[in-house]
């Protein structure tokens, strides 16, 4: 059985290492928070997966293809600049709730990557960030929207 | 001891046709009861709604067309005083109006992305509900204004 199931095509997720719209390269993030990310969170959303053996072999290989897809899609912060502000702050208050409320990261994930695990104070930064944040991107949108208006 | 017996015997003597007026006053009670509590539940909705509009700046109100498919479409579940916790917890349009514009605008941009994706109303809800989903003119309605984009 165990054999007869890695012959069942399964794609992962491709990965890419340099990305240009990267949340790191927007300034939004200090290198604190954007090194907290990337241990706790890039593995599955963000383009930079880092795939473990078990990632190639079934059934786990099914669990990362799903987990590792459906994160990209619900947040990638190596794609963060395609979003527009309306979106960033979405995404920004889903962080703030999903982390400070410890739904995020998994324990799933977490089960086999104890690095990743938050302590209170990492997710205390992580919640703080956000919000900082969301206030800060709302501020300079009405500066542009101040300054579309007058000219 | 011997009263219980007496009353008991009272209880035993008490005609058929006494019993049944006692239901019916019973039953005139339980719908005097429930048409009243419609009656003071339509009362306080209306002095209810007309408030938060009293507070916010007109920037912040919902545009008539929207919160027409809201009150409409999403309000039954997405209230202050909804029984569907989860609803609840996700979004409140009774918070919403009240929240600093960083907030409000993250609440948008997650709408936004639940419409886009064509997650609410669940599906769930629509099976026994079709008539509940979202005609493609509402959706575009909420679209276009959670977007948070002008026209």
């Amino acid at each position: 059985m165990f054999v007869v199931i890695q012959f069942i095509p399964n794609e992962l997720p491709p990965t890419t290492q340099q990305n240009t719209g990267d949340i790191s390269t927007s300034g939004l993030v200090s290198k604190e928070i954007a090194d907290l990310l990337k241990t706790s969170c890039y593995s599955c959303h963000s383009n930079e997966t880092n795939y473990p053996w078990y990632s190639y072999v079934a059934p786990t290989s099914w669990l990362m293809k799903k987990d590792v897809s459906e994160g990209r899609e619900e947040l990638n912060f190596s794609t963060w600049l395609d979003y527009d502000t309306t979106k960033m702050l979405g995404k920004l208050d889903d962080i703030s709730s999903e982390v400070g409320e410890g739904r995020m990261p998994m324990k799933i994930y977490t089960l086999m990557h104890p690095s990743a695990k938050l302590d209170e104070t990492q997710r205390a930064s992580i919640v703080a960030w956000a919000e900082e944040t969301m206030d800060k991107i709302a501020e300079e949108e009405e500066e542009e929207e101040v300054e579309a208006s007058d000219n | 001891m011997s009263n219980e017996v007496d009353e008991l015997q009272k209880l035993a003597e008490i005609p058929f046709t006494n019993l049944n007026t006692i239901m019916k006053k019973l039953l005139f009670l339980a719908v005097l009861t429930l048409t009243g509590s419609l009656f003071f539940q339509g009362i306080s909705k209306q002095e209810q709604e007309p408030e938060p509009n009293l507070i916010l700046s007109t920037e912040a109100a919902l545009p008539d067309d929207v919160k027409a498919v809201v009150d409409k479409k999403c309000y039954g579940c997405h209230n202050a005083n909804s029984k569907n916790e989860k609803g609840k917890a996700k979004l409140d349009w009774d918070a919403l109006d009240g929240m600093k514009k960083s907030k409000r605008k993250a609440a948008m941009g997650e709408i936004a992305e639940v419409l886009e994706k064509g997650e609410m109303p669940p599906k769930k809800f629509l099976e026994n509900k079709p008539e509940g989903a979202l005609t493609e003119a509402e959706l575009a309605t909420l679209a276009q204004w959670s977007s948070g984009k002008k026209k």
